[in-house]
Order: C-alpha cells, then structure tokens, then sequence
C-alpha cells in the first residue's frame, strides 16, 4: 500500500526527523507494513549507511522519562531493534542475581510438601549486591565467596495468653521470608557486618503452620543468572514499546460534530478537542496512546488519519524486583553485553592469530575447520 | 568434562581465505546473534550476513559472513566485535548523562 | 526438572550433613492423627490412641536430612 505520510504539522514540538516516513512503521486495520530497518549500505543508491560512531552519536538520544522505588522507563532513540532487544534479554535473562539453590530439610511437618517448599524459597527476592560474589565453579564447591548459608527454624505453637472463650491464637502460624536466618561463613561476617543478608521483602509467606508443626532447614544461595533458572531474573518485567504516531490528513479535517467520537478512539488525552470541534494530537501524551486501532475502523475516518509507529524509538519499561535500584539495571545490562563482546573478540582474535601464525593453516591455505 | 568446547570455530566448507565462512559461537543466543548480525550488515564490504539458532536445545549459533573482493571475514567479525562495543559504551555515556541531568519523574510506587 | 536427592551429595554436603549410623532397633512410635500424640503399635492390640481414642495413625517423618535444588 503506497504511504502518503503527512508533512509534520507546523505546530509541532517534536524533532522533525520524526516525521521522516523512512523511520515509520505503518499500522493498517488488519496488518503492519515496513516493519524492518532498510538503511544498510548499499541498499539506497547515493547513501552511505555503513556504521559511523560519530553519526550515531549524534543521531542517539537516552532520556530517562519516569522513576520510582520498583521501577523505570526510559527513551532510548537511534538504534535498531537488534540493539534494543539485545538490552532487553540480557535484562531478563543475563543480569547475574543471588538466589536459594539447595534446601537441606532436616524437618518439615508442616503441609507444604518438601518440593513446594524448596521451590518457593529459591523465588524468594534477596538483597545482596551480586558483584561481590562469584559464581560456583564446575567443580561445585562452596566458599565464603560463593555461598551464602540461610537457616530456617521454626515451630507454630498455641498461644496460651489468649483468653478462655476468645478464638485461637497461634504463635508462628506463617512463616515469613522474614524468619530466614543468615549464618555467616568465612569472611562474610565483616564484609557484609552493616548490610546483614536477607530477602528485599521480609513479609512474603512460605508456608502456613498449626500447632505441633515445625520446619528446620538449611538453604545455600548461590549466583546465577535468569537463563538457568527465572528466580535468578532481576527483574519482574523488562519490555520496550515503540514509540507512537498519529498524522492528521490535514487536506481531509475531521467533521467537528465527530470531533468527540474520533477523540474516543485514541487513548485519553491523546488526541484534544478544540472549542469549535477542531481536533489535535497532544504531543506530550501521544507516548500513551495504545494503538487500539480503533479510528480505522469507522468508516466516518476514512483518509482522515494515519496510524504509525517510529522503527528506532523504544520506551522500555523496565521493573526491578531484587537487589538492584531500577536505574541500576540498564547499565548493568550494557556491562554484561560488553562482557559477551569482549568474550568473543578475545575468541575471534586468538583464530586470527591461530590463521596467521600458520597453526592452523596448512600448505595449501587451508584453516583447520571442525566437522559439522 | 573431556576437553571445553571453544568459544568459536569455523564451520567446514569455509572458503581458504575465509572470505566467506560460517562461524559457530558457543554459548551464544540470539542475544548476540542479531546485535552482531545487524552490525556486519552495517560493513559495506560485507555481501551477506546471516545468523541462525541451529536448534533450541543446542547452546550454540551460527553466523555467516560473506566478503566482496576477497577480504577476511574474520577481520570483518572483528570490526563488527569492537564497533559494538563503541556503541554499548555510547549508549551506557547517553543514559547515565540523562539519568545525572534528573529531569524525570519521580513519582511512588506501591508494592 | 527432578531435582531431588536423598542425602546430600558428595560436594554440597552441609557442614552438620553426613552418613547417618543405622537407628537401634525399637519400638515405633506413630503419631495420633487427632491429637498429636505419641503412641505404640503393638501386635493383637487394637489400634487406638491413648490420649483421645481416635483410630488412625501417622507414621513419623525421616529424621535423615533430604536435599532439594530450589527449583
């Protein structure tokens, strides 16, 4: 379907490049068209494209928009999707975390049965700065530098100081996250002596108790990140949308007698409504705007208006749920991924030098290949 | 554990040369795959690029990489390594730039 | 997946885990489904708690230490 993207209305307050119909992302009734980036060399004849640093310097913009205690979202503008959702996984699944791993259950008579238990300690959330740990080596072996050691001891009682004839109290019925007990091992004691280890939420219940019930355990946290296991994902939730666009057809107004019904169709506050029926796009909050789709489904709207979704401008949200401050987990994120590059490039150079030196290439020129 | 599986070995049917070749990356996922990917594509002297996650359950991807005039695809994945590196650290320099400047919201959560 | 294992293995062995010496042999002791309390099973004996009457028994819990993965 031939685009007939709008010109940017005069009195808008976005960058103009906004408004370059090569960034949009087309969102029709049934389908989306020019979904993928296509600025690569040699794909538009006369233009460049090849990567440039100072170009991208220029062109990114990061604009952090929203924080709270648990959460943040953020622009993050002038870069492909691949880039984008690299952050993305790496922040649900490669952003290291410390959780429960091993559960040494010496008694529990209360109802959770063993496997449930276990599995619900090791969700729980824990306050620990995961730089200052390693990660277990292969050969398994617990130290102070990788192991954090919990106890859990408890015993559900009647409370005897209820007055006769009032209902029962227990003593210890639920047993809270909070109840964990930290063992320090080694050198843990002075190193963690001010910030005592323990969940990030002491009122998360494991399991509920009644009289002659009791549950002793002993739990090992270790480090680990959210590909092995989620109780390792730092995050509750870490997404990006791509940031909206409406057009307005200014040869084709909407009627004003329609002006309210066509405002209903959009997010509220998106698109505003003048005295005399005259419809806007309100620029600040056109960010919320769910694309719902529903404007194109009036036949009233024909031609009026053009759905659109800007390719390289991502709002990512993104929840903290563990021991790292919302702000703190993007840049975690960009750690780790150049973490992975320098992994492979010390592997690619050592090949190169491996292809140089003659190692691994024969008389004939040949490289040492693998079987498949 | 017999011997580590390397990070990267080239697949067979790679040309001499390597200007074009097909590399396998341990432990690798998409990740990796796409960002590394799109970045080659970026190189005007790469004529094709592609990545692939041969099957879910095996920890591993492929990249191929195919050079105009005869030119090393290696040097290319090399360029390719350290230009997204200049790009993490431009977009990490972006972000702590806005985050210092505190012109957001602060608004309270509950949990 | 099953990650269940009695006893715990040979590297993540708690410090107060280890082999356990087979327990004398003794009377068992089950405990009262109503009530809680300790009983003796004998032979030709009704099956009856001495506490509260109540007729159905449980049978202790392992004192051994079972290990789990947290997953």
């Amino acid at each position: 379907m031939a685009s007939t993207s709008y010109a940017r209305p005069s009195s808008s307050q976005l960058p103009p490049s906004v408004f370059n119909p090569r960034r949009h992302v087309n969102v029709q009734p049934e389908r989306v068209s020019d979904v993928s980036n296509t600025e690569y060399p040699g794909h538009y004849p006369d233009e460049d494209h090849s990567w440039d640093l100072q170009k991208f310097k220029q062109t990114l913009n990061v604009e952090v928009k929203r924080l709270s205690q648990r959460s943040i979202e953020f622009d993050l503008v002038g870069v492909d999707a691949s880039i984008a959702n690299a952050f993305r996984r790496i922040l649900i699944a490669e952003v290291p975390t410390i959780a429960i791993e091993y559960v040494y259950m010496w008694n529990n008579t209360s109802v959770i049965q063993d496997e449930v238990l276990a599995h619900r300690l090791g969700l729980v959330p824990l306050n620990l700065n995961p730089a200052l740990f390693d990660f277990r080596d292969a050969s398994g072996v617990p130290t102070d530098r990788n192991t954090l050691v919990f106890r859990l001891n408890v015993a559900c009682e009647l409370d005897k100081s209820t007055p006769k004839g009032a209902p029962k109290q227990y003593i210890h019925d639920q047993v809270t996250s909070g109840d964990l007990e930290w063992v320090p091992q080694g050198e843990q004691e002075t190193a963690f002596g001010d910030r005592i280890p323990g969940p990030t939420n002491p009122n998360i219940v494991l399991a509920k108790m009644r009289p002659g019930q009791e549950i002793e355990l002993e739990l090992h946290a270790v480090k680990g990140v959210g590909k092995e296991h989620a109780k390792w994902s730092p995050v509750a939730t870490a997404s990006y949308r791509t940031h909206p666009l409406i057009l307005l057809n200014p040869s084709m107004p909407v009627p004003p007698h329609l002006a309210q019904k066509f405002a209903k169709c959009f997010s509220p506050g998106v698109v505003q409504v003048s005295a005399d029926g005259e419809v806007s796009i309100d620029e600040h909050n056109l960010r919320k705007e769910s694309m719902s789709r529903e404007v194109l489904r009036h036949k009233e709207f024909e031609g009026c208006v053009e759905l659109k979704r800007i390719r390289d401008w991502f709002i990512f949200t993104v929840e903290s749920e563990g021991p790292y401050a919302p702000e703190a987990l993007f840049p975690e994120s960009v750690r780790v991924m150049r973490e992975k590059i320098a992994n492979i490039r010390r592997a690619a150079e050592a090949l190169l030098a491996d292809a140089d030196g003659g190692g691994g290439v024969g008389a004939d020129g040949d490289v040492e290949m693998a079987g498949v | 554990m017999a011997e580590a599986t390397p990070k990267i070995k080239i697949l067979k049917g790679a040309e001499p040369d390597l200007s074009a070749a097909t590399y396998q990356i341990h432990d690798e996922s998409h990740t990796i795959g796409n960002a590394l990917r799109w970045m080659l594509m970026k190189n005007p002297k790469v004529e094709f690029c592609g990545y692939s996650v041969p099957h879910p359950s095996e920890n591993h991807i492929h990249i191929r990489i195919q050079m105009y005039d005869n030119l090393s695809s290696l040097t290319a994945l090399l360029t390719a390594l350290s230009d997204l590196d200049d790009l993490c650290v431009t977009i990490d320099d972006a972000y702590k730039t806005s985050f210092q400047k505190d012109e957001f919201e602060r608004w309270d959560e509950k949990s | 997946m099953n990650s269940q294992q009695p006893g715990p293995s040979s590297f993540n062995n708690p410090a107060t885990g280890g082999g356990y010496p087979p327990a004398p042999r003794q009377e068992m002791e089950y405990l009262c489904a109503d009530c809680g309390a300790k009983n003796e099973i004998r032979s030709r004996e009704p099956i009856r708690c001495r506490e509260c009457g109540h007729r159905i028994m449980y049978k202790k819990r392992t004192k051994r230490m079972v290990q789990f993965e947290a997953r």
